[in-house]
This record gives C-alpha cells, structure tokens and sequence, in this order.
C-alpha cells in the first residue's frame, strides 16, 4: 500500500494528490515543458547582479507619451516649422517641398537605425554610448564630443532663440525691447535658471511641462496653417510640387539644411534607463517623432507656398513669411499667438536639449572619461543634477557674452545653430557605419538593415562635407569654424586622457543592465 | 518536481498542438521562449534561429518583441538572451491548472453554507493567481486585484508574507516602500495580529473582502480562502468566520508524508 503510494505520487502528481488530502501545491500539474520547468523552478541565472552601473535614476518609470515629448520638444517642430520652408526656399528655390520629404526619408532611415540600439540597449548615453559599443572608444568618444555640442549648442540656440522672440512679443508693448542688450541677457539668465530647476526636480516634470507646451504650440501652427488654405480656396496647389528654380546642388543644399529642421529627433535615447519599457518605448517615439514634425513640416511649408503664390508675392523675399501671411490674410492677431508659440516651444527645446546633454555628460561622468562628479545624482529627485548645473550656465553664458560683445541675437542664433546641425551629423554618421559592426558582433545582422545602414551613413557623409564647405562659403563661417575646433579639442581632450587612463577602453559606453528583479531566476523568489 | 526523467522530444510537440488553435504568431514567440528555456541563460538569437530553424530576420524581430515586453531579457553581454520575470504571467497559459477534485470540495461546501463570494487563491513566491473564482460571485476587477497587491485582501496577505521574511517585494509594489512605507508596515502589523487581512471599499463601495491564509507545514504562505461580501460582514463576519478558519485547516497541506505514516506501519504489517 505505502510503496504503491510512493510509486505512482511522482508519475501522477494531480490524482495522488488528490487522493491523499487537498494539497494546495497540487494545483500546478507537472511541468512538460521547458519553460513550465523554467517558470515552476527557476534556474539561477549566473551574471545578474542587483545594481546597474547608471542606478541613481529614476529607473523604468517614465511612459511613452512623456519618452515620446522629449525627442518632439528636442526637435521644437512648430518653431522649426515657421523658420525653416524659408531657410530652404532660399537655397532651393522650387524644390522646398521635396527637399523637406527628402529629409524626411532621411531622417526615417537614421531612425531605423539608431532604433536597432535603442531596441537593444538602455543607456543615457544616447549615440555616444550606440557609437561606443559599435565601434570602440576612439569613435565613440568622437561621437561624444559631436552629441555635446549638437545638445549644447541647440540648447544655447533655443534659449536665444526664446530670448528672441520674448523681445518681439514685448515690442508690441515697448518698442524698445528689441534693441535692448541689458533686457536679452536678463530674459536669458531668466530662462535658463527655469531649465536648471525644471531638470534638476526630476525627469516627468520636464517632460510634462514641454509636453504640454509642445502641443499647444503645434495646434496653435495647425489652426494658421487651416486658416490659410481655407483663405486660398482648398484645392490642392500641384505647382507647389514643381522643381523650377532649382538645380542638383542647390537641391542638395536644401535637403541637408531641411535635415537640421529634424535633429533631436534621436533625444529621447538618452531617456533609455528612465523610461518604463525603454525598449519599446524609445524606438516608436523616436520614429514618431520623425513622422510628426516631418508632416507639420510638409504642411506648413505648403500652406506658406500657396499663401505667397495666392498673393502673387515672393516667399523668400519675406523676412517673416508667417507673420507676413497672417497680416496678408487678416489675421494679424494670430502673429502675437505664433510669437508666443514659437517663444515657448524654443524653452521646451532648451530643457530637452539640456535634458539629454545632461546625460550624456552623466553617463560620462560614470565611466571617468569625465570628471566623476558629473555621474552624481540626487538622492530625492533621481536626476543627474550636477550635470545638469555645470551645462545650464555654459550653455546660458555662451549667447549672452555673444550679445554682450555686440553681436545681435539673431545673428548669434544663426551660428549657434550651424554648430549644433554639424555636431548631430557627424554623430549621425557614426551611429549609421556603427550599427552594422555591433549588429555583426551580437550575431544579429540582417540584409536588410546593413543596406539602409550604409545608405544613410553615405547620403549623411556627403550632406556633412556638403553643409561645412556651404557654410565655410557663407556668411556663417564662424559656426562652421568653431565646431571644427570643438571637434579637435574633444579629440585632442580623449587622447590626453586616454594616456593617462589607460582604464578608459574598458569602461566607456555605460548601459543599463537586467537586475536581479527583471531576469527569472536572478536570485529573488519567484 | 523539476522531472529530470523528461524526454527532450515533449517540448516541440507541446508548441505543436498549439499550432492548430493559435496565430502563427503566437505559436512562434511561445516556440521562441520555450528555446531559450531549453538552452539556458545566455543563448544568443542566433542560436534560436538555428534551433528552431525559423528565418534569421523573423526571430530577430521575434526576440526584439519580446525583450520590448519583457518576457525576454537580453543579458549584460548584450549577446545572450535569459527568461524575464513576466513569464510568470504566462504560466496559466502554457500549463492551464484546475485545483484539485478535494479542494474544489471543501470549496464548494464553503460556498454552499456561506452567503457572500468564495474565492481560492494561490501564492508563489511573489506572485500570486485566484485558482478558483466563486462563479456566483465573479471578481470585480481580477488585473486590479493582483496588481495593486497592497489594496486588495489577498494581496495584503502577500505583501505582510513578504515582508516577514525580507524577501523582496514585487516591482508593482516597489514605488510604495518608498512613499509610503508606514501604509506597508502597518500591513504587516494588522496580518501578523489579526491572522488574517482585509479591506473595504477598495473596489466596490460598501463590499469588502477578507482573506484567510492557508499555510505549509513551516508556516509559509501557500494559499488564501477570501470571502467578498457587503462591507458589515467583512467587518463583523461572525460564526462564517469560523466556517472559514475551519475550510483553511482543512484545505492545510499534510505534514511532511513520512512523520504521520511511521505509527500506521506496525498496524499493516
């Protein structure tokens, strides 16, 4: 009787237990599977340990709508919307609308592949720490210098840029607001003291607020934009769409000029340790991003061709084709609303910016390539706060002296802003000759994904040297010049370092790792 | 209960009979998790792919979706792949369980002599799964009720079980250590001198839920009968308190087989 029952206990789990007393843990039949087995035992999984190398932050608590606001804000689509079609008509003449679908499809096939990362690592590094892990140290640190300054630099542009536009919102009231230096710096230091205390009180507040911001602004841009071609009559204009007036290179020009008007778009990677489910969080935001402001583009572009072509006026003869259109059309009092849009997106560019170049200088911070200091967080906030604090007065100091030593905001906007475009080109160039080589090492390259890869890498590297030697020409050489020297100091910078460190080739590129609560079996119950 | 006699040929057949019922889909990404329990930590796409013979850039995709949910972790090597935590949410689907025929007795009888919803609840390790629902009394909000484990009755039961033995606690209940720890100890207090957790009002206003604990021979947490009814008999329950401790005893797993056994043998031979 006892031998029958330790015989057929094991082979029928359920019946005997059944049979003898109700036994809870009968409950489970026996495991037929391996994952069953896995699931009713776990196995113990050997290199889980309980701390990541970026702990501090608020780690896996952001959703995908905040991820989803800081690559848009980063991008400040309504304020790139009423600048750039002129920015391009420019230089492309006829050609504005495809320059900018160009772009467009350029800046999809960068997304794809910056997303074969963020798919599969979280960091705070954005492509400096992509860049890292594909290609080593040398290229990643390049990479590193690049994404500093293109953050940096778009965060100096942003808040001159919100500076800007302030002072024609108060010169509706006080004409001599525009003029005034003392009133520049003081709105500046102003903003840039918001940003400081918006990023350091923790990631939701900042993506909140210029989520918030974003779309108010962007649905202020739409209702213009509605207004218009209801003013126009409504058919759709096909001469928007001719190619008249422009030749290959001055096309060419454009598309890379339109490309500026997407960068950032890659922003929230940095957000890769912060975000609930990073790894399919930051990819659709990042695509999203892209698809968004690239159709705002598309439509507001349009909508400012056929205004001035209804009018019978010239859109790159107007020095604020937006502002013009709604004077033109009647509706001057939506040039105060657009005024107040584009001033407030520019601060929700600014905090994104800086958002992200906190990080990154944060990931550095924690690999010693930078001062450790950087790498510190606060204990109640979980940000990375000391990084944030040394950015935010050099990214504030450097318009302010530029207007200080007597050059005016918008002139200082346009070369800030040639500093930033090169910087996230150069770092888009990496990220794309980068992904195929890290694919390759984790065994996971596909056809597919190393054709669009190289494609981008190719097209991009043409549209650098093209941009730098555009800009050499013109009248924003200091740009072109001043990121060519930032370049060579980072460079210079990391050979220095690596001399001393020698250490450094083994820690760059810091990611968020499973802990033991993520990983069945990693040493907790369950 | 890890059965090491089991031959390696069940698991492909296991996928295979879902393959009838299931999306491809489906049945593919179960085939994926399935391979990466067989392999072990640490086995890489590519190794997936080649096993099961499914085209590279489909597990690729595959895998990627799955790490996106985290059913899948990818490892600190960023090459190899591991289980996540989640797949524990999948355990009722890939091994469907049903209590036992005498539990569902005892349950029964229960249900028959008490007014109000019966529920049967299991616990393991961190988790825990309503076995047996009352069908008369179905749950108000079953994804509420195992994610907000420090809200619902039975989750209480958990989270003061948790506590007593340090173990960590699940990550839906993590924010709360933090904001508001003394909400967790007093949890703690009220179980370890009630013996027993409840609440009201949570989830239905003017109903409530009491959840008894059903414990292993060391005194572990291994099951709950909860009893949801209106809010004045979770709070004076009455002689159906007693109805109820009486079900816990018996539904108590047996000490261990061999100690009441040893007295029996003389009697057979």
């Amino acid at each position: 009787m006892l031998s029958h029952l330790e015989i057929t206990r094991p082979k029928h789990g359920r019946l005997a237990a059944a049979t003898c007393g109700s036994y809870p843990e009968a409950v489970t039949a026996e495991p037929a599977t391996a994952l069953e087995r896995a699931i009713a035992d776990p196995p113990p999984v050997p290199g889980i340990g309980t701390r990541s190398p970026v702990e501090g932050l608020e780690r896996r608590t952001v959703g995908f709508v905040d991820v989803l606001a800081q690559s848009v804000s980063a991008v400040a689509p309504s304020a790139a919307a009423t600048t750039i079609p002129l920015l391009v008509a420019v230089v492309a003449g006829g050609g504005t609308l495809w320059a900018l679908a160009v772009a467009m499809v350029l800046s999809l096939l960068i997304a794809g592949t910056v997303n074969q990362f963020s798919r599969r690592i979280a960091a705070t590094g954005s492509l400096y720490t992509y860049v890292s892990r594909g290609l080593g140290t040398g290229a990643g640190f390049v990479a590193g210098t690049a994404m500093l300054v293109g953050y940096g630099f778009i965060a100096m542009f942003a808040l001159a840029g919100a500076g800007y536009y302030l002072a024609i919102l108060l010169g509706r009231v006080w004409p001599g607001a525009v003029s005034s230096t003392g009133l520049a710096v003081a709105m500046i230091a102003a903003m840039a003291l918001v940003v400081v205390v918006v990023i350091v009180r923790g990631i939701r507040l900042s993506t909140r607020l210029t989520l918030l911001i974003e779309t108010v602004s962007v649905a202020i841009i739409l209702v213009l934009v509605v207004t218009l071609l209801v003013n126009t009559g409504g058919s759709f204009e096909w001469s928007a769409l001719s190619l008249a007036g422009s030749t290959p290179a001055t096309f060419a020009v454009g598309a890379v000029l339109a490309l500026t008007a997407f960068v950032g778009f890659e922003s929230s990677s940095a957000l890769g340790v912060e975000a609930r489910r990073p790894f399919a969080a930051v990819p659709r935001a990042i695509v999203w991003t892209v698809i968004v402001s690239g159709s705002l583009y598309l439509v507001a572009t349009y909508s400012q061709i056929v205004g001035f072509g209804a009018l019978g006026l010239d859109l790159t003869a107007s020095a604020s084709p937006v502002n013009d259109l709604a004077t033109a059309y009647g509706v001057e009092w939506m040039g105060l609303l657009l005024d107040v849009s584009i001033a407030t997106s520019f601060l929700a560019c600014a905090i994104a910016s800086t958002t992200a170049l906190a990080r990154v200088l944060f990931a550095m911070g924690r690999e010693g390539v930078l001062p450790p200091v950087l790498g510190v967080t606060h204990r109640r906030f979980r940000t990375p706060w000391v990084a944030a604090a040394v950015a935010v007065p050099v990214v504030a100091l450097v318009p302010i002296v530029s207007i200080a030593l007597g050059s005016g905001l918008w002139e200082t906007m346009q070369t800030l802003i040639v500093v930033a475009a090169a910087g996230y080109i150069t770092a888009y160039v990496l990220v794309c000759v980068a992904a195929p080589v890290f694919l390759r090492r984790i065994g996971e390259l596909t056809t597919g994904v190393a054709v669009r890869a190289v494609a981008a890498a190719a097209l991009l590297s043409v549209g650098l040297v093209v941009y730098l030697v555009v800009e050499f020409a013109g009248e924003r050489w200091l740009g072109a010049l001043v990121f060519v020297l930032l370049m060579a100091a980072g460079c210079g910078y990391y050979l220095v370092r690596k001399r001393r460190h020698p250490w450094l080739l083994d820690t760059i590129g810091v990611y968020d790792v499973p802990v033991a609560g993520d990983v069945l079996g990693g040493g907790s119950p369950g | 209960m890890t059965g090491e006699a089991q031959p390696l040929s069940t698991p492909p057949s296991a996928p295979a009979d879902l393959r009838a019922r299931q999306p491809k889909a489906v049945h593919s990404a179960l085939a994926v998790l399935e391979e990466v329990a067989r392999c072990g930590a640490g086995v890489t796409a590519q190794q997936v792919s080649e096993n099961l013979g499914m085209p590279r850039a489909t597990t690729y995709r595959l895998i990627n979706l799955l790490v996106q949910d985290e059913y899948l972790v990818r490892m600190p090597d960023l090459r190899g792949f591991t289980l996540g935590r989640k797949v524990v949410e999948l355990a009722h689907l890939v091994a469907p369980v049903a209590p036992p025929q005498a539990a569902v007795a005892v349950v029964d009888e229960l249900r028959a002599g008490i007014r109000g919803g019966v529920h049967l609840v299991r616990y393991e390790g961190d988790r825990m799964r309503v076995v047996d629902v009352d069908p008369d009394f179905p749950l108000s909000d079953s994804r509420r009720l195992t994610a907000e484990l420090d809200t619902s009755a039975m989750g209480r039961l958990l989270v003061a079980e948790l506590l007593e033995q340090g173990a960590p606690l699940p990550p839906e209940v993590r924010p709360i250590v933090r904001q508001s720890p003394e909400r967790l100890e007093s949890i703690r207090r009220g179980v370890a001198l009630e013996g027993r957790a409840w609440q009201v009002d949570a989830f239905t206003p003017g109903f409530g839920c009491l959840a008894l604990p059903i414990r292993g021979p060391r005194g572990e947490l291994v099951a709950s009968l909860t009893l949801s009814a209106p809010r004045i008999r979770i709070e004076q329950p009455g002689p159906v308190l007693d109805q109820l401790l009486d079900g816990t005893r018996r539904l108590a797993p047996p000490p261990p087989l061999t100690a009441p056994r040893i007295p029996l043998l003389p009697r057979i031979e």
